[in-house]
């Protein structure tokens, strides 16, 4: 049922090294894929797409996840259709690079996914193009009466819903409480000038080489960039949009940026080099913490299986604390956002039926032995999934777990990333500012100034 | 007579037909989505629509990313890396090639086998191992630079040295390729030019300027022209390693329009991209036919 190899590797769903697992004929697809391009695209958007019925329905369910996970969804898909003779649920596994790529290839096809586990930041655009099918009622109130309304929000658009939300992800700052003894610190930093402080305190350094950096930033990944800035510029009291008007260029974005520029240059307690991410959202930056390297860094909770993998014993020495209060915020300010999973709006009528049925039971609590099967999955691996019944099923695991805790309680004062169309574009934008400024190619000010002006031109083609 | 003459015409017409049916296939599968690829980058469209609610916009898209900082840090990164591997590739392969033509370097044959293995080995693969040698933390390359004195380098982690590190990959990919292939050229040069020049009394150099260069003028022609195709057609290596980054150092253009179109959702600005590419490729390698025909035979 699963189109995977190399079963096995317990890795995280989000670094997408389940596309290391893939047989080379997969990666040669893909690569024919996108090297057929626009014009081959459009002679699949020319077959005009629309799902043929068939006897069993058969429901596609299009993930990231890697190999373990997809083995307790497929126990969970077993159990479905026992209980649904007429429905054959299909679990495809993909790298995280390649999901959203997949789905739009391939969404119109009669053999495409049916349902699909998406990050919430691409619901705007394929909620817009009928991708993503609206809720019907019925699997509506169910969603509505069993999530929070903060989770039901992060899974719509224009107060549409689009889907059951699956899981729930924040920031905090992640630290290595052995190098926090070693340089005499007794508790981790709560605002910006302690931030500095710890961070100069921490950093070794051989020459000019940095051997030991005191505060960690992520390059070559837009989410890992992105969003421990956005937690900056949140906790600072600022955003970096206001509704659908970028606000870059002033307040505490513009500050964010200019800590960054001090952190790497005046102060020198941050090495970019040791933040680079590879395409499977892992690599030097995870290394470099996992071996005592870096310090301090803001990440997010999902990445606690991968740190534990990593480390081994020495994941004992990790603890995490709220983001570090700016001088213009009241509080430490994550972002959050959310994944959820989507029904197929080009599917057939049955196969759309069928496949919001079968996402109902694996978020029911019927389906998983302590919670929701969803719920179960999540959680195994340190993720916080969204369902109240979820939370409350897993309370003493998500309050006890010092990791967790931080996460958990930070969820109070999160705020959402911007859902807004032109999104992925516009933080792959700020990406690439914000890394210009860590290697000294632009100054924080110009970088402010051109990330308002680039902004406002991915918005406007988009918002009046 | 008239039965003849029917029979000539459709004897004329015959070797039409016989390549009509690949001829189709050709325009099927190349030249209408190039043609379509045109007609798209002058839409707005996000793919996941009907391909007729096209949007007409005409060359709004052309001048939407000539205005991208992005998309022309892309385009300057494209030339200076197909570039680069021309002139270290290529000159690295001819010095290899003459080397092992004149039986200069001992189990020629094996270097030639463990050279041209490279080109076998699938760029992921590829890509993934370097990866690991340039690692800049541990990574092999990095401590045998540190045992020997030198200083260390941040390789792919520096905007500094990452779209040199990925020419190096490949380059190191394609050496044997473009190695075989001009071995294969110097096979067809008589051996008496050179024993008539050394009798002449000329010097190792000039007969590679004087003799080698010139009658390997196709293959080295061939071989620039693949250069620079899959130089301005590189993505795997970046795509594994560093998807562009870090600061947009090693962003090029099929990286970039591939995020365009499934990222963003503009497949018109990601096929005026790939249009700006085509246009690109087709002048480059234009250019190097033009400049090897223009090369009078020695």
């Amino acid at each position: 049922m699963t189109s995977y190899a190399l079963a096995g590797h317990r890795l995280d769903p989000h670094d997408g090294v389940a596309g290391m697992a893939e047989p080379v004929s997969r990666r040669s697809t893909m690569r024919i894929v996108r090297s057929a391009g626009i014009g081959l695209a459009a002679v699949v958007a020319l077959s005009g797409g629309v799902a043929t019925a068939q006897e069993p329905v058969t429901v596609t369910y299009l993930t990231h996840w890697v190999p373990d996970w997809v083995a307790q969804l497929e126990e969970a898909a077993t159990a479905f259709e026992a209980q649904n003779p007429d429905v054959d649920v299909e679990i495809r596994a993909v790298p995280f690079g390649d999901l959203l790529t997949t789905l739009k290839t391939q969404a119109a096809s009669p053999g495409g996914p049916t349902a699909a586990g998406i990050y919430n930041l691409w619901l705007p655009e394929l909620a817009r193009d009928g991708i993503a099918a609206p809720a019907p009622e019925e699997f509506l109130a169910d969603i509505t009466a069993n999530w929070p309304a903060s989770a039901v929000d992060g899974a719509s658009v224009d107060d549409v819903n689009y889907g059951y939300p699956n899981e729930i992800n924040t920031y905090a700052l992640n630290y290595n409480k052995r190098l926090f003894e070693e340089a005499g610190i007794d508790a981790p930093p709560a605002t910006w000038d302690e931030l500095i402080d710890a961070a100069q305190k921490l950093t070794k350094k051989d020459g000019d080489l940095i051997t030991q950096q005191g505060f960690g930033l992520i390059n070559s990944w837009p989410a890992g960039v992105v969003h421990p800035f956005y937690s900056m510029v949140a906790s600072d009291g600022g955003d970096i949009v206001d509704g659908t008007t970028p606000t870059m260029d002033s307040g505490a974005t513009a500050e964010v940026m200019a800590l960054y520029e001090r952190l790497v240059g005046e102060l020198g307690v941050t090495a970019p080099e040791m933040g680079q991410a590879d395409a499977n959202t892992r690599g030097p930056f995870m290394d470099n913490f996992a071996n005592g390297s870096t310090a301090m860094m803001i990440m997010a909770n999902w990445w606690q299986g991968s740190l534990k993998d990593a480390m081994g014993d020495s994941y004992a020495d990790v603890a995490t604390a709220p983001i570090p209060v700016g001088p213009g915020g009241d509080a430490s300010r994550p972002v959050s956002y959310e994944w959820l999973t989507m029904v197929n709006g080009q599917a057939t009528p049955e196969q759309q039926d069928a496949a919001w049925r079968f996402l109902q039971f694996i978020n029911s609590p019927e389906s998983g032995a302590t919670a929701s099967a969803m719920g179960d999955i999540l959680m195994s691996n340190g993720i916080i999934p969204s369902r109240t019944s979820d939370i409350d099923a897993y309370s003493t695991v998500l309050t006890g777990d010092p990791f967790l805790k931080t996460y958990v309680d930070s969820l109070a004062t999160a705020v959402p990333f911007p859902m807004i169309l032109g999104g992925q574009e516009l933080s792959e934008m700020i990406q690439k500012k914000l890394e210009a400024i860590e290697f000294g190619e632009m100054s924080a000010a110009d970088a402010a100034a051109q990330a308002q002006a680039e902004a406002t031109q991915i918005l406007s083609q988009y918002y009046e | 007579m008239r039965g003849r003459g029917a029979i000539g015409t459709d004897r004329s017409l015959a070797p039409y037909l016989f390549i009509a049916p690949a001829a189709l296939l050709v325009l099927a599968t190349v030249l209408l989505p190039i043609l379509m690829s045109g007609w798209i980058s002058l839409h707005q469209w996000s793919m996941l629509t009907p391909i007729t609610s096209m949007e007409w916009v005409g060359l709004d898209n052309y001048a939407a990313i000539f205005r991208d900082a992005s998309f022309l840090r892309a385009l300057t990164n494209t030339l200076v890396f197909a570039a680069a591997l021309v002139f270290i590739a290529l000159p690295l392969s001819l010095l290899l090639a003459v080397l092992i033509h004149q039986g200069r370097i001992r189990g020629s044959g094996a270097v030639l086998a463990v050279l041209f293995a490279t080109y076998v080995i699938p760029t992921v693969a590829v890509a993934l191992l370097w990866g690991y040698l340039l690692s800049p933390r541990g990574g092999p390359v990095n401590e045998i630079l540190d045992a020997v004195g030198l200083p260390i380098q941040p390789w792919l982690g520096s905007p500094r040295t990452a779209l040199w590190s990925l020419v190096l990959l490949t380059t190191w990919q394609y050496l044997g390729y473009f190695t075989t292939i001009l071995i294969a050229g110097l096979t067809q040069v008589p051996r008496e030019y050179y024993e008539a020049a050394e009798i002449d009394g000329a010097g190792l150099l000039t007969r590679l300027v004087r003799i080698t260069i010139p009658l390997l003028r196709r293959p080295l022609t061939f071989a620039i022209a693949i250069c620079v195709i899959n130089g301005l057609g590189v993505f795997d290596a970046v795509n594994v390693l560093t998807k562009g980054g870090p600061s947009d150092s090693t962003n090029v253009v099929t990286l970039h329009a591939v995020r365009t179109a499934f990222d963003f959702g503009s497949a018109g600005r990601a096929a005026a991209m790939t249009v700006v590419l085509l246009g690109a490729v087709a002048a480059a390698v234009g250019t190097v036919l033009w400049m090897g025909r223009d090369l009078p035979d020695a």
